[in-house]
């Protein structure tokens, strides 16, 4: 881990975000929209999903998902030059590892749902409640993100492990 | 007044206790995730996205996204007390609470048009050209109070 912090202190794109004082508050900016699309567009599509919101045709929340990706990017974008301007603080941050586990969590459930859950959904009844399988699905999603909400925002205050 | 708000025991607790501080801001950022997140899918079906999704089914979200709103006011408003004076003074600070104030005005004037008009505007394929102007400036003050909120810490 020490060969990976001198690399990435000594790397162009570390100079680049530790060299202007706007570069951080402008990330963090960003970060901020992202998630909001992120979980703004997860929050309409996971809840209806969970079968709540059954006026809304649950075969046309899958509609929002470039928005998710969108808000995806942007983060992860933003996140890699966070983790690349300060590199120490984040490797020895044990919140910074569980938000990881937590985004890898959230990603093999996406997988999950794209396996068992998106093939089959175009054939639900628009209004109906939703199979338990896609629920637990819904849930595990919710759950994950918004847990790699607090446990980012509670980086700068959780010990270094 | 900010200074006395500065010396209450609440505003001790938030300032100096080891989790009220962290505590709060966890609360504050899933608050916004929620309000920000579900008003700005609204506005964008309004705009003209997410066809598949009927304008009168778009009320279901309103209840969530007021839901995110009164979280971030009341952990807002205890955040508030223990830096009160700095605040109060802080331009970006009092930009975001404009922006903020704005934004709930524009939430109540498209949740009143979408009760009386929303099966009009399925039945014509499109919002109002009104209410779609307002989802816009709505989106940018949702924008412009995340951008000014950031700034806060650094101005």
């Amino acid at each position: 881990m020490q060969a990976f912090v001198s690399a990435v202190e000594g790397s162009a794109i570390h100079q680049l975000v530790v060299g202007s004082a706007w570069a951080w508050p402008v990330m963090e900016i960003i970060h901020f929209i992202g998630l909001s699309l992120l979980l703004g567009s997860l929050l309409v599509i996971d809840l209806r999903m969970a079968g709540f919101f059954r006026k809304i045709d649950v075969t046309a929340t899958h509609q929002l998902l470039p928005w998710t990706f969108i808000g995806f990017g942007l983060n992860l974008a933003t996140g890699v030059l966070f983790v690349m301007g300060d590199p120490a603080r984040y490797t020895a941050n044990i919140g910074f590892w569980w938000k990881m586990f937590l985004v890898a969590v959230a990603g093999l459930n996406a997988l999950w749902f794209w396996v068992k859950i998106n093939p089959v959904m175009k054939t639900w009844e628009p209004h109906a409640d939703t199979p338990v399988l896609a629920k637990t699905i819904a849930w595990i999603s919710l759950c994950s993100w918004f847990g790699v909400l607090l446990l980012g925002r509670l980086i700068p205050y959780i010990g270094t492990g | 007044m900010f200074e006395w708000l500065e010396g209450t025991p609440v505003a001790i607790w938030v300032g100096e206790s080891l989790w009220g501080y962290p505590i709060l801001l966890a609360c504050h950022a899933v608050g916004l995730a929620i309000v920000v997140g579900t008003f700005v899918m609204r506005d964008l079906r309004l705009i003209g996205l997410f066809k598949g999704i009927s304008y009168e089914s778009l009320d279901s979200l309103r209840k969530l996204g007021w839901a995110g709103f009164v979280v971030n006011a009341i952990s807002g408003c205890f955040l508030f007390t223990s830096q009160a004076t700095t605040f109060a003074s802080s331009t970006p600070f009092l930009l975001k609470i404009s922006m903020i104030f704005l934004a709930a005005i524009c939430a109540a004037i498209i949740q009143n048009k979408m009760r009386d008009e929303a099966s009009a505007w399925d039945g014509a394929g499109a919002a109002a050209g009104s209410v779609r102007v307002i989802a816009m400036l709505s989106i940018a003050l949702w924008t412009g109070a995340i951008i000014a909120g950031r700034l806060t810490a650094y101005l």
